[in-house]
């Protein structure tokens, strides 16, 4: 039984709150954005982490990517301590985990062309410059596209097409892990379903292990194996991702679960009782039309 | 079937492009809001959903404009209302809430302030009974405490509370017609649940006529009458809720349905749309959804299907479901 691809042991993360006054005075206050969150992570699992805004969940990405440090704990990839191999291999962890993020058009470089902006990820992970073209041709039609797109910019990329580069360019380190930090919520819903199965197809191609980071639960569901739900800073309930769906324990997933909208099966049957003061009406603020 | 309260009439808004042409980007929309009836317009982003309603709204800012129809609310043509009327019953007889609640509140002044501005602009009352008025809005929108949040600044709201804010503005004077532009979009799904009950509720309790202006179906099926579906400039189907939601007509509704997942069934692959939204300037000659639409044949791409009702639900589609 091997150990997991990723865990966090005991992991906090807080920073720093309040002005530079507020410091000066030692009125010091620290924001905690994880509070001792501990996750294994397997490997080929593929996790979905659901929560709010302010829940820690992007921030349980940073971590992971070593974007960020733990301000208590430690995170590990593979056994390896992340306070160790940063500080002698820091390379080696960004290779290994790598990151799609949210906003693709923020994300890509708006000077370099795809051909530029993949060619040089390769060449950080050491492809001499001969073999970069066939590669980049490779790595395009992993994410469905054509070698036409090669030589445009961001700008001239649609969105659901600047995602696929984002997803390339992260492939492109040959990674082992997958952060992908609501990588469809700026997405029209018609090209959500497109990167949703192009992730689906791929980890399962790879062998990715993949940690979905969104706040759709029906997409987790739709993509995830493993499900974790987290508010304010921890993680309120975990376990094989059909099982939390449909037999949600803690209140609060049970809250998030009621709050996907139904369609027509969501439509109240019944509406409180009108407030005992009557509501002043128009006509009796601009008289009778 | 009672005399709309509003009505859009062939529509077509456009923005002068670099060439000096006109880039339409709605393109002849018809649809029309009974008093009190709640009607949800939902589409992607390009289907000229939004531009729509702020062309109802008379807000287009340049470089788009109104190049064609009409938007008559309550037997009055608002495409040729001059700025003061318009200025008369924006906010009095026609309010609207926008995506973002932070950028639609002056940072720099109080709540109170901001909706007894909107309240002294319409009514004739002195700023004690304005600031009474502006509190009960608040207490309305289901602001605890209003009277003191009245001396809140926007940063001290929460999102939700931001937004319930400048619902608390927009109901003030009463208005008929409430247009909401994709409220919720920038909130917690928790939250977002909350503002939709809001609204419903206020619609129920002051009987407002509602447009609610968004990409989510399940999320407008939840509290609307009927479905305004947009696509590339042109609505493609319009009819009641349930027809639309148990019946879509239409590929592209379908499609949409079809392409969101549930917290429920088994779960597979998701039905994807391929292709990519259209780019206006390169809309084809007829259906702007035929390069993507599955059932497409010839004639789509060639010829625009008119919007032929049906027992109150219209289509515009050659080969219909």
């Amino acid at each position: 039984m091997t150990g997991p691809i990723l865990a966090l042991r005991g992991v906090s993360k807080s920073f720093p709150q309040g002005g530079l006054l507020d410091r000066l005075l030692g009125r010091d206050s620290r924001l905690v954005a994880l509070d001792d969150v501990s996750l294994d992570v397997m490997r080929g699992d593929v996790v979905g982490v659901v929560g709010e805004s302010g829940s820690g969940k992007s921030t349980l990405a940073s971590l992971a990517v070593g974007l960020a440090r733990p301000t208590l704990g430690d995170v590990l990839l593979d056994g390896q301590s992340m306070a160790e191999l940063m500080r002698d291999h820091a390379g080696l962890w960004r290779r290994r985990v790598q990151m799609v993020f949210q906003d693709s058009s923020s994300a890509l470089n708006p000077r370099k062309s795809v051909d530029r902006c993949l060619g040089e990820t390769l060449a950080l992970r050491g492809v001499p410059r001969a073999g970069r073209e066939s590669e980049i041709a490779e790595l395009l039609t992993l994410v469905g596209l054509g070698p036409e797109i090669g030589p445009r910019l961001p700008h001239e990329l649609s969105g659901g097409q600047r995602q696929r580069i984002g997803l390339a360019r992260a492939l492109a380190m040959k990674p082992e892990v997958l952060i992908a930090d609501e990588p469809v919520s700026a997405l029209d819903v018609s090209l959500q379903a497109q990167v949703i199965n192009l992730l689906s197809r791929l980890t399962r191609e790879l062998g990715l292990t993949l940690l979905f980071i969104s706040h759709d639960l029906a997409l987790v569901r739709t993509l995830c194996s493993r499900i974790v739900v987290m508010r304010k800073g921890a993680i309120v309930e975990q376990g094989a991702c059909l099982d939390v769906l449909d037999r949600p324990q803690h209140p609060y997933t049970q809250t998030l679960i009621a709050a996907v909208p139904k369609g027509l099966a969501g439509r109240r049957k019944t509406w409180p009782a009108p407030s005992a003061v009557a509501p002043e009406t128009r006509e009796d603020i601009h008289g009778a039309a | 079937m009672s005399p709309a309260l509003l009505s859009v009439e062939g529509l077509r808004v456009g923005f002068r492009s670099a060439d000096g042409g006109i880039v339409e980007a709605v393109r002849g929309v018809d649809f029309s809001v009974a008093p009190g009836e709640a009607v949800g317009i939902v589409g992607e982003s390009g289907s000229g959903k939004s531009l729509s309603m702020l062309a109802v709204m008379r807000l287009l800012g340049a470089p788009a404009r109104v190049t064609g129809g009409r938007v008559v609310f309550d037997g009055e043509d608002l495409v040729a209302a001059d700025e003061k009327r318009m200025r008369a019953l924006r906010g009095r007889d026609i309010a609207m809430v926008f995506q973002d609640p932070q950028s639609s509140l002056n940072p720099a002044l109080t709540i109170g302030r901001q909706i007894t501005d909107v309240v002294r602009a319409h009514r004739d009352v002195s700023a004690t009974e304005a600031r009474r008025i502006a509190a009960e809005s608040l207490e309305r929108v289901g602001i605890r405490d209003a009277g003191k949040r009245l001396a809140s600044y926007p940063h001290e709201f929460s999102g939700g509370m931001r937004q319930r804010a400048l619902i608390a503005m927009a109901i003030a004077c009463r208005p008929r017609l409430l247009i909401a532009d994709e409220p919720t979009t920038a909130l917690d799904v928790t939250v977002q649940a909350q503002i939709v009950d809001l609204i419903a509720e206020l619609r129920r309790e002051l009987g407002l006529a509602v447009v609610f202006i968004s990409h989510n179906l399940q999320l407008v099926a939840e509290i609307v009458d009927r479905v305004v579906v947009m696509y590339g400039g042109k609505v493609v189907e319009d009819g009641p809720v349930e027809a639309i939601e148990r019946g879509p007509r239409h590929p592209y509704t379908g499609l949409l349905k079809a392409c969101v997942p549930s917290l429920s069934g088994p779960v597979g692959p998701l039905t994807a749309i391929e292709g990519a939204p259209p780019r206006l300037g390169r809309l084809p000659a007829g259906c702007p959804f035929s390069p993507r639409c599955p059932d497409a044949i010839e004639t789509c791409a060639r010829e625009m299907p008119a919007l032929i009702a049906e027992a109150g639900h219209r289509t515009a589609c050659w080969r219909p479901r």
